[in-house]
C-alpha cells in the first residue's frame, strides 16, 4: 500500500473512531435521561391532575392509564435500576389505549398535551441530571447522634467523609482530616461514614467497617476513633490486611472485650447501617473513596473527591466558615 | 535503537528550535495536567467559583492548592504516567503542527490516529489508582464500571499505561518523519528513501534550505 493511501486509511480510521465514540457517548447520555417507571407514572399523574378531572374517555380513568403503563412495562418493574422506557414507547402506549375509545377530549388534543408534558418533563429531568452532583451533595443526611464525630459536636463546619478501610487514599486522608480538625480550634468537626468498595476490596472492606461499628457498640465514639486510627496505622490497604489477626489485635489494644467483639463481628447487626451509608454515599454523588462533603453552618455544601492536600481542606473549611 | 534516538534528537532540535512550538507543547502539557488533577473536583470548583462574597484570590488559592492532589491523590505510578501523558501529548501535538506547517499533512494522519488513541486511553486511566478510574467510573457508573475495573489486574491503570505507550509510539513515528524531512532531501529536491544513493550530506545550511523550499 502506498504511503499516501496508508495515511488516507489512517485519517478515515480516526474519523470513524471519533464518530463511533461520539455516538456511543450520545447513546449513553440519552440512556441516562430515560425516565424510569416511577417517572412515567408521575408524569401521567401530573398531566391528568393538570386537567382537573379524570379524562372523559369511555372505559379509561386515571388509575387505568397508570395501571396500563405499569402492566405494559414489566422490564421497567423488574429490571435493574436506571432501566427505563423511552418517550416514543410511552406515547405509543397511550395512543394505543386511546384508539380503543373516543372521548370528549379529542385523541389528537390529548396526545398533543401528553407529548408537550413529556417533552417538558424530560427537559426538566435532563437539567436535573446536569445539576446532579450539586443537588445530590445537598442530599447528604444531616449529622445525627449515631454518627461518629471527631472534634467538637458544636463546630460550625462539618467534614463528612465516606471512607473505605482498604483504600490507601482513605488511609492518607485520615491523617489529613485529623490534622485539619485538630488545628481548627473547635471550628471543624469530622464525621466518618462507611463506603466500602466491595468490587475492589471484597469481603475485607465490609468486615472492617463492621468491626469499627462493633468497636463503637462496645466502647462508644472514642473506641470507634481509636479503632480507626490504629487500623490505618497497622494495615497496608488494597485488600492485603490480615483481618483474622489484625481485628482482634486492635480490639485487645483499645481495651474491648474480645469475646463480645468476635460475637459482634459475626452477628450481622451492623450490616444495615453500612448499607445505608453506601446508599447515602452513592446518592450524594460519590464515585470513589475518599468522598467528602464539607457543610457550612448555613448548610452550604462543598463536595470533595479524593485525598486532597491539607492546605486545600483547610482553605475550603475557611471558606465554609465565612458562610453565614 | 541508536537510529531511534538520533531521529528523536534531530526532530526535537528541528521542532523545538522555534520558541512557538515550545510554548505550544508546554501550554498543552499544562492543560492536560490541570485537567487530570482537577477532573475529580470540577463540581467543587464550580461551587467555589460561584460562591458570592469571596475574594477571587481566595478562590484561586483553593484551585491551586488542589493541584497538590497529584501527590496526595495519586500513587507514584499513576502520577508518573499522568505527567508522562501530559508531556507526551504536548510534544506530539507540537510535532503534528510542525509537520502540517511543513505541508506534510498526509504524513501526519497515522500519527494523529495513534496520538488520539493514546490520549483517549490515557484519559480513561486518570484517577485514583486503588479506587478506580475516575473517568470510567463517572461516565459508566450506571453500568457497573467499578466491577469491570476490578477484573483488570491493575484496576484501570492499564489505560494510563497504554495511553503513554501509544503516545511514545506516535512521537517516535513523528520523529522519524521529521528527521527524514531534513536529512533525505535529494539534490533535485525530490524526497527519497533514506537508503537512496543520491541523498546529500546534511549540514545546518542544507537543512534550512530544504525547509525554506518546503514552505
Amino acid at each position: 500500500m502506498k504511503p499516501e493511501t496508508q495515511n488516507k486509511v489512517a485519517v478515515a480510521v480516526v474519523i470513524a473512531a471519533v464518530v463511533v465514540t461520539a455516538v456511543v457517548l450520545f447513546i449513553l447520555m440519552r440512556m441516562s435521561y430515560l425516565p424510569d417507571e416511577a417517572r412515567v407514572t408521575q408524569l401521567i399523574d401530573q398531566r391528568l391532575a393538570q386537567k382537573g378531572s379524570s379524562i372523559s374517555t369511555p372505559g379509561l380513568n386515571e388509575a387505568q392509564v397508570i395501571k396500563l403503563i405499569e402492566d405494559r412495562l414489566p422490564d421497567a418493574k423488574s429490571g435493574p435500576a436506571g432501566k427505563g422506557v423511552n418517550e416514543a414507547r410511552m406515547i405509543k402506549l397511550i395512543e394505543e389505549r386511546l384508539a380503543a375509545g373516543k372521548g370528549a377530549l379529542s385523541e389528537k388534543e390529548f396526545n398533543e398535551r401528553v407529548e408537550r408534558g413529556i417533552v417538558a418533563f424530560i427537559d426538566k429531568q435532563r437539567r436535573a441530571e446536569q445539576e446532579r452532583p450539586k443537588q445530590l451533595a445537598r442530599n447528604v443526611p444531616p449529622v445525627s447522634k449515631s454518627d461518629h464525630i471527631y472534634g467538637s459536636p458544636d463546630a460550625p463546619v462539618t467534614l463528612i467523609e465516606y471512607s473505605d478501610f482498604e483504600c490507601p487514599f482513605c488511609k492518607r486522608f485520615h491523617r489529613t482530616a485529623k490534622q485539619v480538625v485538630d488545628e481548627s480550634k473547635g471550628q471543624v468537626k469530622w464525621v466518618y461514614r462507611h463506603f466500602p468498595i466491595e468490587q475492589l476490596h471484597p469481603v475485607k472492606a465490609r468486615k472492617e467497617a463492621v468491626a469499627s461499628e462493633c468497636a463503637n457498640e462496645l466502647g462508644g465514639n472514642d473506641a470507634f476513633w481509636k479503632f480507626a486510627d490504629r487500623f490505618f496505622e497497622l494495615t497496608p490497604s488494597n485488600n492485603r490486611t490480615d483481618v483474622d489477626n489484625v481485628l482482634p489485635q486492635i480490639a485487645r489494644e483499645i481495651g474491648l472485650d474480645e469475646r463480645q467483639f468476635a460475637s459482634c463481628l459475626v452477628s450481622g447487626r451492623h450490616d444495615k447501617r453500612i448499607d445505608k451509608d453506601i446508599r447515602d454515599a452513592n446518592a450524594s454523588g460519590a464515585n470513589g473513596t475518599p468522598w467528602s462533603v464539607i457543610v457550612s453552618k448555613s448548610g452550604k455544601t462543598y463536595p470533595l473527591s479524593g485525598a486532597q492536600p491539607q492546605i486545600a481542606i483547610k482553605q475550603l473549611t475557611e471558606l465554609a466558615l465565612q458562610e453565614k | 535503537m541508536r537510529t531511534y534516538f538520533s531521529d528523536l534528537r534531530a526532530a526535537f532540535a528541528q521542532v523545538f528550535a522555534h520558541a512557538g512550538y515550545i510554548l505550544l507543547a508546554s501550554a498543552l502539557a499544562l492543560a492536560v495536567f490541570l485537567f487530570a488533577v482537577w477532573f475529580p473536583n470540577f463540581d467543587l470548583m464550580g461551587e467555589v467559583f460561584s460562591a458570592p462574597g469571596v475574594a477571587f484570590t481566595a478562590k484561586l488559592q483553593i484551585a491551586l492548592s488542589l493541584l497538590g492532589g497529584i501527590v496526595t491523590n495519586f500513587s507514584l505510578f499513576s502520577a508518573g504516567y499522568t505527567i508522562a501523558i501530559a508531556v507526551l501529548f504536548g510534544i506530539n501535538t507540537a510535532m503534528i503542527v510542525y509537520l502540517l506547517k511543513q505541508k506534510r499533512a498526509v504524513a501526519t494522519g497515522q500519527n494523529f490516529a495513534i496520538g488520539s488513541g493514546g490520549m483517549a486511553s490515557g484519559a480513561l486511566g486518570i484517577g485514583c489508582a486503588a479506587c478506580g478510574s475516575l473517568v470510567v467510573s463517572t461516565v459508566l457508573s450506571s453500568f457497573g464500571a467499578a466491577g469491570a475495573l476490578a477484573l483488570l489486574p491493575l484496576q484501570g491503570e492499564e489505560f494510563g499505561i497504554l495511553g503513554a505507550v501509544l503516545l511514545v509510539v506516535s512521537v517516535s513515528l513523528m520523529s522519524r518523519k521529521i528527521a527524514a524531512l531534513v536529512s533525505c532531501e535529494t539534490v533535485a529536491g525530490e524526497r527519497r528513501d533514506a537508503n537512496s544513493q543520491s541523498h546529500r550530506k546534511v549540514t545546518p545550511s542544507t537543512v534550512n534550505d530544504s525547509l525554506k523550499s518546503t514552505r
